[in-house]
C-alpha cells in the first residue's frame, strides 16, 4: 500500500483550506481513498492555519499522521511549525516571500519560490495557494495540474467559476517553476 | 453514484434530513457547529423546523416535545453540552419518544477543550439520568457510516420509540472523505397509535412519566425492560476483520478502529495472528460476539482515546474466559499505528 500526506499551512485567508479541498478532490478523481482533516476551532484571520490530506491506493490507514511526505508553508510561522514534522526525504514547499530561505535540516528537501511575489504577478494576491498546489503536482508527483484544475471546478462555487482560467494560469505557473539548486556548506 | 468530499458534520446533517427530519433544535459548541449551521440554511427550505436554542437543555426539551406529536426531531452537540441534556434525555426514554441525538465528542472532563476524544463512551451508553433506562447508541468509524448509521439511528429511534444516541468525536465531523449518499433504505413505522396529534374524533392522550401507583409503575418499569431484551437480541452490530485465527484480537470502536486496522495489516504481514473486532451499536454490545471470540481468541486488547470505559463492557461480556488488556490515553494526536503495532506485540509476546 503507498499512502502519501501533505501538510498545507500558512496564514488564515491564505486559502490554506481551500488549497486541502482542491488537492484532496484532485487525489478522488485520480481514485484514490482521501481524508482531508483541519486544525479547527480558535483560528482567525491573520492566525496560522493548517490541514492535512492523505491519499492512498487501499483504505487510509490514520487521518492524523505524525509526519508528513511534503509539507507547504505559506509564512514563516508554519515553515518552523512544520518542518520539524517532514519525513526523512520529504519536501517542504515553502513561500520565500515570507518565509527566511533557512535550511535547519540537513535530511529532507527543499524547495523555496517567491509564492506571494508571483502571485502578484499574477495580478491576485490570493492565488498563492493555487501556485504552490501546481509546485506540489511538480514535485510531488501525486497528481496532475489538469486534475487540479477539474477539482477546483468542482470546489469552486457557481458565482466564482469565471476565476477557472486564471486559477488554471496559476497551476502551470507552480508547475513550470525549477528549483533553485542547493549548494550544501 | 459518484463519490463527493464531504465532512462528517455535513454528512450527519444531509442524512438527517434525508431521513426525513422534521424538526432540528440545537444549540452551538466546537466541534459539531457545522451540523447547526447546515441545518440553518436547509431546513427553512424545505419548510421543516430549525430552531436556535436559547440553552441545550431548550433544545432537548423541544426535541421532546416535538417527538411526543409523531414528528421526527434531533439535536446535536458535544460533551459538557450533552451532561446538561441528561435529564430531558432520561424522560425521553421514559416516555418511549423516538428522539435522535448526535453526540461528537471533544476532550473532557468538564469543559476540556475541542480536540477529539473519546471520553463520553460512559456517557454515552450509561447515560447521566435516574433510573433504569437505556438509549441506543450507534458509533460509526468513517464518515460514509456517519451517513448510513444516521438512517439507522432514525429508523432504530422509530421501531422501537426510544431514543437513539450516534456517538461521533471531533476528527469524524471535522473531516472530509468521500461518500455516497444512498436514499433513506428503511421503511417509516406508523405512530398514529400513540403520536400526540389532537383528540378530535378519538379518546384524548397523554405521554408523561409520573406513576404514583407503586404496581403500575413496576409493570411500566417491567415493559421498558422487556423492550430493551428485544433491543438486545436483534440489534447487536459489529464489524469484524481478520479474527477467524487471530490468537489476539484488538478491540475499538469508532475513528480510531481505521489506526487499529491498519496496524492489524501491519502485524499480519510480519506473520502474527492478530484481528480486530470493532462494535457498532455500543447499546446493546455485540456480547454475542465477544463471547464467542472469547472461546477461540487467546487474548483481548481494548484500545480507546479514552481512560478505559469500553473495557469494562468487553470485561463483562468475555467474564474470565481469556485476559483483557488495555491501552488508551485521553486526549491529543489519535493513537499512531505504529504504537498500536507495539503494543500488538508486547502483547502476543506477553502470552
Amino acid at each position: 500500500m503507498t499512502e502519501s500526506s501533505v501538510i498545507i499551512a500558512g496564514f488564515g485567508g491564505q486559502g490554506i483550506l481551500l488549497a486541502g479541498e482542491v488537492l484532496a478532490n484532485a487525489l478522488m478523481l485520480d481514485g484514490k481513498d482521501v481524508t482531508w482533516y483541519p486544525c479547527y476551532g480558535a483560528e482567525m484571520r491573520g492566525g496560522t492555519v493548517n490541514c492535512e490530506v492523505v491519499a492512498s491506493d487501499d483504505e487510509v490507514s490514520s487521518v492524523n499522521k505524525k509526519e508528513a511526505d511534503f509539507i507547504i508553508a505559506l509564512n514563516q510561522l508554519s515553515f518552523e511549525k512544520f518542518l520539524p514534522k517532514l519525513k526523512k526525504g520529504g519536501w517542504i514547499i515553502a513561500n520565500s516571500s515570507l518565509v527566511k530561505e533557512l535550511r535547519s535540516r540537513i535530511d529532507v528537501n527543499y524547495f523555496f519560490a517567491p509564492i506571494t511575489h508571483l502571485a502578484n504577478e499574477l495580478g491576485e494576491i490570493r492565488i498563492s495557494n493555487i501556485i504552490s498546489l501546481g509546485i506540489l503536482s511538480k514535485i510531488g508527483k501525486l497528481t496532475s495540474i489538469e486534475t487540479l484544475h477539474k477539482a477546483l471546478d468542482m470546489v469552486l462555487p457557481e458565482h466564482k467559476k469565471n476565476l477557472l482560467p486564471l486559477n488554471l494560469e496559476a497551476l502551470e505557473t507552480g508547475f513550470n517553476l525549477q528549483p533553485v539548486p542547493v549548494t550544501v556548506g | 453514484m459518484t463519490k463527493k468530499l464531504t465532512k462528517g458534520n455535513y454528512a450527519i446533517a444531509q442524512a438527517a434530513i434525508n431521513a426525513g427530519c422534521d424538526g432540528y433544535f440545537g444549540y452551538p459548541v466546537t466541534p459539531q457547529n457545522e451540523i447547526g449551521e447546515y441545518m440553518s440554511k436547509k431546513m427553512p427550505k424545505l419548510k421543516r423546523a430549525y430552531i436556535s436554542a436559547e440553552s441545550e437543555i431548550g433544545a432537548i426539551n423541544m426535541v421532546l416535545g416535538a417527538c411526543s406529536t409523531g414528528k421526527k426531531a434531533m439535536t446535536s452537540s458535544s460533551s459538557m453540552a450533552i451532561a446538561l441534556m441528561q435529564e430531558a434525555l432520561c424522560y425521553i426514554a421514559a416516555d418511549e419518544l423516538p428522539a435522535v441525538l448526535v453526540s461528537v465528542m471533544r476532550a473532557g472532563p468538564a469543559l476540556g477543550y475541542i480536540y477529539p476524544a473519546q471520553g463520553d463512551y460512559n456517557q454515552a451508553v450509561t447515560g447521566g439520568g435516574n433510573g433504569d433506562y437505556r438509549i441506543i447508541v450507534l458509533a460509526p468509524s468513517t464518515v460514509q457510516e456517519c451517513i448510513d448509521l444516521t438512517y439507522k439511528s432514525f429508523y432504530l429511534a422509530q421501531k422501537y420509540r426510544n431514543p437513539v444516541t450516534l456517538l461521533a468525536d471531533g476528527l469524524l465531523g471535522q473531516m472530509m472523505e468521500p461518500v455516497e449518499f444512498k436514499d433513506y433504505p428503511y421503511p417509516e413505522i406508523p405512530n398514529d397509535d400513540w403520536a400526540l396529534t389532537g383528540a378530535k374524533n378519538r379518546e384524548p392522550r397523554a405521554i408523561y412519566s409520573l406513576e404514583a401507583k407503586e404496581e403500575v409503575l413496576e409493570k411500566r418499569v417491567n415493559l421498558l425492560f422487556e423492550k430493551y431484551k428485544v433491543i438486545e437480541e436483534n440489534e447487536q452490530d459489529f464489524e469484524e476483520y481478520l479474527t477467524q485465527d487471530a490468537e489476539l484480537i484488538v478491540t475499538c470502536f469508532g475513528s480510531l478502529a481505521r489506526n487499529v486496522k491498519s496496524a492489524v495489516n501491519e502485524c499480519r504481514k510480519q506473520g502474527l495472528k492478530v484481528g480486530m473486532l470493532r462494535p457498532i451499536t455500543l447499546y446493546p454490545f455485540p456480547v454475542y460476539k465477544i463471547q464467542e471470540l472469547a472461546k477461540k481468541t487467546k487474548k483481548i486488547l481494548v484500545i480507546e482515546m479514552n481512560m478505559g470505559q469500553m473495557v469494562r463492557d468487553v470485561q463483562l461480556a468475555v467474564n474470565g474466559k481469556v485476559p483483557v488488556k488495555f491501552f488508551g490515553k485521553a486526549v491529543g494526536k489519535w493513537i499512531e499505528v505504529e504504537t498500536i503495532c507495539e503494543k500488538i506485540k508486547k502483547e502476543i509476546g506477553n502470552g
